[in-house]
């Protein structure tokens, strides 16, 4: 150790130690978000020239009139209405089974550990794989059972399930395994008293099990929303938002407006909208960890 | 009785197979395909198995698009972002665990709230300030953000474990006339082993896995991550299956592997980083 940190006070110390955890936070989060809500009171866009021209609320006034806005706005509560509590409810089944006392614990802890683990353009790539309309498996168990087969990724309403279906596949699993920690934290007595009671399974699991993973549950979900509100990879993966615009989301459409078409100043008066939208789930994922925290 | 604890048995067995088809299955149809050659993937009605299995696709990957490339440098700024993230979130949670602080709940806190601005509306500033500084499709472009990224969970993971180490070991230290920093350096450091580990296998994982900046930062083709490389393929090639399903086994490979191997610890870390500390 240096000497000049000999006898640093503890609270000059805490100082340099937290130092760098905010300088890097300034740079890619502090400075960007800034910057995010300046940009989006400019007229800047890149391809007619680098300096913004203040305009005021003028981009903010634009998204209630465009349709593309409203619709990727649609898509991206539509696909959070459905996959958070698909993942919920799948997450909390898997759970449950995974809590069973296996004699051989390691290939289900796989089972749970390797969706979680993929990258979620992976998962898109390969549930696409599953829905190709001619050489796809889903398709081809339904020529199988005798039906014809579906166009799911070409037709509006089909490419949005079948993107739903991808997405609950892969979340489910982090569900789960916050769910398996919270299960395997209810003591066993519990269970013990109750079966010697006589209750029912049903009893058990309403009036025990699930009011004890509530806080769990409430976590899971709470992270679930907010990364649902960002929804970007597995769509991407998928129908790449089409076919038109129909399963495009916020975060694809923002990516568009500015990074593709260099529409800065447009592209972010709708990220403000997106990050005001997830930092309200934020803040209440914050309350919940300043609470526990206290207990 | 006996019957019944058969059915028992049965039930687990079925729960235990389901959990792993769910689990596996993707992946392993993944692995079929890619052993399949091209007319077998076009051949209605489609095979299961592997009828004339072969590894010509893997050549291929790695001939006719610069798979070995994307994988260096997904391991490059994974492990760098890996050692950043880890660095600046062990002095930050000791310093907010171990140290007299005010406020250090608010600054905790704070750490999370910041770390978790969404990419997805950071990648319009990031965008045009990395331009500026010349980081686009430049390998510490991807570093600083995924660092970022992975900060809150390995805070909270190294916050809780700090949490774990008795006071007394450092009092002891100090009464012997250590100073607070050399506490820090010959008794805490030491201890902190597996939390540190605990938390550079996530931020790892994050960073491995992550898309949207990675297409946003540094789409140039040199330039691209795994998970940039192959799922821009699409666009590439007419048929482009036989080429993805391959690189995606050699992609994820190296993290099932991890994942096998250090089940326990990521699932303890999962939870931590998530709950509480």
């Amino acid at each position: 150790m240096g000497r000049p940190f000999r006898d640093l006070s503890e609270r000059a110390l805490a100082f340099w130690l937290l130092l760098p955890a905010f300088a890097l936070l300034g740079l890619v989060a502090v400075y960007p978000v800034v910057k995010l809500f300046v940009t989006s009171l400019q007229d800047l866009h890149l391809a007619y020239g680098t300096q913004g021209t203040f305009v005021g609320l003028e981009n903010y006034r634009r998204l209630l009139e465009d349709g593309r806005f409203l619709n990727a706005l649609r898509v991206t509560l539509l696909l959070t209405l459905v996959t958070v509590p698909g993942a919920a409810l799948v997450g909390l089944g898997l759970a449950l089974l995974a809590n069973l006392p296996f004699t051989l614990k390691w290939p289900v802890r796989l089972g749970l550990l390797l969706p979680w683990a993929m990258p979620l353009v992976f998962a898109g790539l390969i549930f696409r794989w599953f829905f190709e309309s001619d050489y796809g498996i889903v398709n081809d168990i339904l020529r199988r059972l005798g039906l014809s087969p579906l166009y799911w990724l070409t037709d509006p309403n089909l490419a949005f399930w079948a993107i739903s279906a991808t997405i609950v596949w892969k979340t489910s699993s982090f569900v789960a395994l916050v769910l398996l920690a919270g299960l395997q934290t209810i003591p066993r007595e519990y269970y013990e008293a109750a079966q010697v009671d006589g209750a029912a399974p049903g009893q058990i699991f309403f009036r025990i099990t699930l009011p004890l993973l509530l806080p769990s549950l409430l976590v899971a979900l709470i992270f679930r929303t907010i990364t649902a509100l960002q929804t970007f990879d597995i769509p991407f993966a998928m129908t790449g938002g089409g076919p038109g615009t129909a399963t495009e989301t916020l975060a694809m459409y923002i990516r568009t407006q500015s990074v593709e078409n260099l529409n800065f100043g447009y592209g972010s008066a709708l990220a403000v909208a997106l990050f005001v939208l997830c930092m309200a789930v934020t803040v209440v994922y914050l309350r919940y960890l300043e609470r526990s925290e206290e207990a | 009785m006996r019957a019944a604890r058969a059915w028992r048995r049965v039930g687990i067995w079925l729960a235990g197979a389901l959990l792993v088809v769910n689990g596996l299955f993707p992946a392993l149809w993944i692995l079929f395909t890619s052993l399949k050659t091209e007319a077998e993937l076009t051949r209605l009605p489609i095979t299961y198995w592997p009828q004339e299995p072969t590894l010509a696709n893997y050549e291929r990957a790695f001939r006719e698009a610069p798979l070995l490339r994307y994988f260096l440098n997904s391991l490059v700024v994974a492990a760098g972002s890996t050692a950043l993230c880890v660095a600046v979130s062990a002095m930050a949670a000791y310093a907010l665990a171990r140290l007299r602080l005010a406020y250090a709940g608010a600054i905790l806190l704070a750490l999370v709230a910041l770390a978790m601005f969404p990419p997805a509306t950071l990648l319009v500033s990031l965008y045009q300030i990395f331009t500026g500084l010349g980081l686009r499709n430049t390998y510490l472009g991807l570093i600083l953000p995924h660092a970022a990224l992975s900060l809150p969970v390995a805070v909270l993971v190294l916050y809780s474990f700090f949490k774990t180490i008795p006071r007394d070991l450092e009092a002891a230290a100090l009464v012997d006339g250590c100073t607070r920093v050399g506490a820090l350096r010959y008794v805490i450091l030491p201890l902190s082993g597996p939390g540190v580990f605990t938390a550079s296998l996530l931020a790892f994982v994050n960073s491995w896995d992550e898309f949207l900046l990675a297409l946003t930062l540094a789409p140039a083709r040199e330039m691209r991550t795994l998970p940039v490389g192959i799922t821009l393929y699409q666009g590439e090639y007419l048929f482009p299956w036989p080429l993805i399903s391959a690189a995606l086994v050699v992609a994820m490979v190296p993290v099932a592997l991890v994942i096998a191997v250090f089940q326990e610890r990521i699932v303890a870390g999962l939870t931590q980083g998530a709950l509480k500390g």
